[in-house]
């Protein structure tokens, strides 16, 4: 067309490049919600056997540490695991909520989902470390005292394990702070 | 005549706009195999969401946020694997002026030329340019992507820059 001007010419090619007119049948379309869903299952019994583990590993302890105080820790860290992952399991259902993809515009679309992985990774000690830390501190304790040691070597050993669980925790903490500091840059970008 | 079925309206969006979802899944995904999987997530998804489709807003509204959406969402969990540096308009634009050489292309040339910029801009400079380039208007990219008016303009201005400088030639030589 002789009064096309480039920005057109470019666009009409766009368009009329071949497409492989990919088409889905219905039954197609719903055996793949049937997987989606599967999917999501087999996400969630991962999560639940990660709980299991940790319930199995302290109930054994429960019942075989000595002493009072370590067998508080392990029921207490039972605790701390199925709150996680009744706040895991609440958080993945609020992500899967279906079809709400067509209400949003794709702004608030993206800038939400920014934002709640932005929220997660920043509260990651009030439902992911925090839960944990009585347990483990009161199960550490335990240990240390229900040793048969001389009490310097209790105290030695208490504070090494209070150390490593410490910097793990720290870690884990500062790894999701830097997360989250990348995703609030994007935010920050989005909104500009 | 009652409302139409999900089903039915999922029929009326695949056949009004499958063509232009495939293209916008080119906008995403470079590799053909994942292309067609992100395709198949955005139908899926289209297809859900026709359950609760509740005239808010025109069909063609509703097939394109679903699609943007599902293929950034995909994009997101994709490049959590491999990260990479996307740009904006601007950042193109900026650029444009080591490119002159490549002006002499073919249309098939421009065009896979136009598709790595698009699948290396931050996802509402995608939207933007993948609506603009579907031959939609200011209002109705504001209304898919959530922009201002204002702000698509300048988009479309700084898009419309870019196609002349580097595809004008290449176009030309294609007709």
């Amino acid at each position: 067309m002789p009064n096309e001007t480039p920005q057109d010419q470019i666009r009409n090619a766009w368009q009329r490049q071949p497409v492989e007119n990919v088409a889905m049948s219905l039954e197609d379309l719903r055996r793949k919600a049937g997987k989606f869903q599967s999917r999501i299952r087999w996400r969630n019994a991962r999560e639940y056997a990660a709980v299991a583990v940790v319930v199995v590993v302290f109930g054994y302890y429960c019942k075989w540490v000595p002493g009072p105080v370590a067998r508080a820790g392990s029921l207490l860290t039972i605790a701390g695991a199925l709150y996680v992952a009744y706040q895991l399991h609440r958080r993945a259902s609020s992500e899967n909520a279906p079809a709400v993809a067509a209400f949003e515009d794709c702004l608030s679309f993206h800038r939400r989902g920014l934002e709640r992985q932005r929220d997660a990774l920043r509260s990651v000690w009030s439902w992911y470390l925090g839960p944990l830390v009585p347990g483990l501190a009161v199960f550490i304790a335990g240990t240390a005292i229900a040793e048969p040691l001389p009490i310097r070597y209790r105290v030695l050993s208490g504070t090494l394990m209070f150390g490593i669980v410490g910097v793990v925790f720290w870690l884990v903490a500062r790894l999701n702070r830097s997360a989250a500091a990348r995703l609030q840059s994007q935010i920050d970008t989005l909104m500009s | 005549m009652g409302e139409p079925s999900q089903d039915e309206r999922y029929h009326q969006a695949a056949a009004e706009y499958g063509a232009a979802l495939e293209r916008l899944a080119r906008g995403y995904e470079l590799d053909a195999d994942r292309r067609r999987d992100l395709l198949q997530e955005i139908h899926l998804a289209l297809w859900r969401s026709l359950a609760r489709f509740d005239g808010r807003c025109s069909l063609r509204t509703w097939v394109y946020r679903v699609a943007h959406n599902t293929a950034v969402s995909y994009s997101i969990g994709r490049r959590r694997s491999g990260d990479r540096n996307l740009v904006s308009l601007e950042e193109v634009e900026l650029t444009l002026g080591d490119r002159d050489g490549d002006q002499a292309a073919g249309r098939r040339h421009a065009l896979a030329q136009l598709t790595g910029i698009i699948q290396g801009l931050k996802p509402l400079d995608r939207q933007v340019i993948l609506s603009y380039l579907e031959g939609m208007d200011a209002a109705s990219i504001g209304e898919i992507t959530g922009l201002a008016a204002g702000n698509v303009a300048t988009k479309i201005h700084r898009i419309k820059t870019v196609l002349a400088k580097r595809f004008s030639q290449g176009a030309q030589n294609a007709e």
